[in-house]
């Protein structure tokens, strides 16, 4: 393998674990709070959390550009105080796999959630636990199988995310060129051995994930 | 003096509670059918659904008052809640579970406390197992263990007993009231089973449709239910119509299939019928008086109230027969086929030969004829 696919192994693996620990930190309330709250706006997140699940990868990664990018709603103001651009860096791709795999996550995890008898979290409140403390230690914990699950799945989205990383990261070599993207240059280019061997190890890397997925099943305890 | 004084209103689309009740020492049971209310009952009263309007008071503390705005959470409320079905957590330990509501004592008080509970309720050897490796009986005891470590005010128990089969059902029933007298504490229990109802309440509150019918100790509802409706609810039997002769605060006089039937006044519900206006009563089936064709003398000071009919219909119980009469007195029967239901143990079916001898006279004692005040 050549230097340029191994650094785009090293930064595919790099980007999903993160857009995976981002995907636990921001899905994993959302998806409690969906599960278990009734608030305003509610089926408008809902739909916007899930909405990347239908949208073609590229059109989501429109609108991260429109947010994100130099001239974004958000980007804009950000450039103006620092004069750095999230947009073409490696943490373009992050933001990208992490939208991307978010509804996979969410949808996962809420299931897990409501699943959890409310009788138990009643009862721990009747005990003295604040809501918080009553996910944290009953909660949660029931529903685990069901949020390692979503986990994985999130994780194997991240790793084969394209379109929406395309538009916002670019395919920067050695910097935002993750194994998909590279993948598509190899083929463009006629380099059909590097190709080859990056399709090998994706390939590989998702059956790893899908006996992970399959050995979680239902949850026992 | 009461303890417990609850007065809530809640409505949701196509239900709404609206009850008012108290209660003093001891077991107060919830009774009723179905969606009755009682359940949502409970959980007002632990602070897991706000009422809309209304006051909660447990020991003179206010534990929820609209009017003043005051809605004390479930986890300052001191309220132990056993669950219909438990609600043990599955991924915790009997220790565990019966530790949780402790986590901010002292940790050799805890253990301390733990050890007293799991003592008291027979499961140190189970200590270290988990909710699915024990018998339904266990955990009902984890269940009241984890709610009365935390020494609460107040104990509401959810149907404890309807998880588990008949014969254990009746055992326990009586182990969790030896428990609950040993404890000594103010509980509310939810029941829809009569038996249950009279064996652990010591003041029993009936619902129906989210609204109470009757609030009594268990000894006055047992024989003055409020109204035709509760007789109803708590399945009494030979609930009957007749029509009023002659009242006076101690007697009521009345006629119910061309016999004239004597009643006491309810020495409660003291209450004066006009003459012709109709009367609800019920008769309990053990308390109708087979009289002997070989040995009693029929005189109208021992024999009230007498009768005569034949069976035509009876079914054995095992330990006693259920026979249903039939009046001589012509015209349709009061209870579709029959007029009243009796009941005889089985030792006086035998002496008596009832399989042999169908027509019988029988007599009421004027104080098991129950006079229900009209609604």
């Amino acid at each position: 393998m050549s230097p340029d696919s191994i650094s785009a192994l090293r930064l595919s693996l790099q980007v999903a674990v993160a857009a995976t620990a981002l995907n636990a930190l921001v899905g994993i309330p959302i998806a409690y709070l969906l599960a278990r709250r009734r608030f305003w706006g509610k089926s408008a997140v809902d739909l916007l959390v899930t909405l990347p699940l239908i949208l073609p990868p590229t059109v989501v990664g429109y609108y991260l550009i429109v947010l994100l990018g130099r001239r974004g709603v958000l980007g804009a103001p950000l450039y103006e105080l620092t004069g750095w651009t999230v947009a073409f860096t490696w943490y373009a791709a992050v933001i990208a796999a992490t939208v991307m795999a978010l509804p996979l996550l969410v949808r996962t995890v809420r299931a897990a959630i409501e699943s959890v008898d409310r009788d138990l979290e009643r009862a721990a409140y009747t005990l003295g636990r604040s809501e918080l403390r009553t996910a944290l230690e009953v909660t949660l914990p029931l529903a685990r199988n069901g949020i390692l699950a979503g986990l994985v799945l999130a994780f194997a989205r991240a790793l084969g995310e394209f379109g929406a990383t395309l538009m916002l990261a670019g395919n920067i070599p050695g910097r935002t060129a993750t194994v998909p993207l590279s993948i598509y240059t190899a083929v463009q280019t006629g380099e059909s051995g590097e190709a080859l061997g990056l399709v090998a190890v994706l390939t590989l890397l998702s059956c790893l994930v899908l006996v992970a997925a399959n050995q979680l099943g239902p949850r026992t305890v | 003096m009461s303890r417990l004084e609850i007065g809530v209103r809640k409505s949701w689309p196509g239900f709404t509670l609206d009850v008012e009740w108290q209660a003093g020492d001891g077991v107060a049971v919830l009774f009723g059918p179905s969606g009755s209310g009682k359940t949502l009952t409970l959980q007002c009263l632990a602070g897991l659904v706000r009422p809309d309007a209304g006051r909660i008071v447990v020991d003179g503390q206010v534990l929820f008052d609209a009017a003043a705005a005051i809605d004390v959470p479930p986890q300052r409320r001191r309220v132990g809640y056993v669950f219909q079905g438990y609600a043990l957590f599955p991924h915790l330990t009997v220790r565990q579970n019966v530790g949780f509501g402790l986590r901010d004592r002292a940790r050799a008080e805890r253990r301390r406390r733990v050890a007293d509970v799991l003592g008291r309720l027979s499961l140190e050897t189970h200590a270290d197992r988990y909710p699915r490796e024990l018998s339904g009986g266990q955990r009902q005891r984890v269940a009241l263990g984890r709610a009365l470590a935390t020494d609460p005010a107040l104990l509401l128990l959810d149907e404890p007993l309807s998880a588990l089969d008949l014969p254990l059902r009746q055992a326990l029933r009586d182990e969790l009231r030896t428990i609950l007298a040993g404890w000594g504490m103010l509980a509310v229990l939810v029941t829809h089973d009569l038996t249950e109802a009279y064996r652990l309440g010591d003041r029993i509150v009936v619902y129906e449709e989210g609204r109470v019918i009757q609030a009594a100790p268990r000894s006055e509802l047992l024989w003055q239910p409020s109204s035709g409706n509760v007789a109803r609810i708590m399945g009494l039997r030979n609930l009957l119509q007749g029509v009023v002769l002659k009242a006076t605060p101690e007697r009521i006089q009345f006629r119910w299939r061309g016999q004239t039937l004597e009643a006491v006044n309810s020495p409660t519900h003291s209450y004066l019928p006009a003459p012709e206006s109709p009367l609800g009563f019920f008769i309990r089936p053990e308390y109708v008086r087979l009289i002997r064709k070989d040995r009693d003398r029929v005189d109208s000071a021992h024999h009230m109230n007498l009768m005569s009919g034949t069976i035509v219909h009876e079914v054995d119980f095992g330990a006693t027969w259920t026979l249903h009469f039939r009046l001589d007195e012509p015209g349709s029967p009061a209870q579709g086929e029959y007029d009243l239901e009796v009941e005889v143990p089985r030792l006086v079916y035998e002496i008596l030969e009832i399989d042999r001898d169908r027509h019988w006279r029988f007599s009421l004692h004027r104080g098991s004829i129950h006079v229900l005040p009209s609604a």
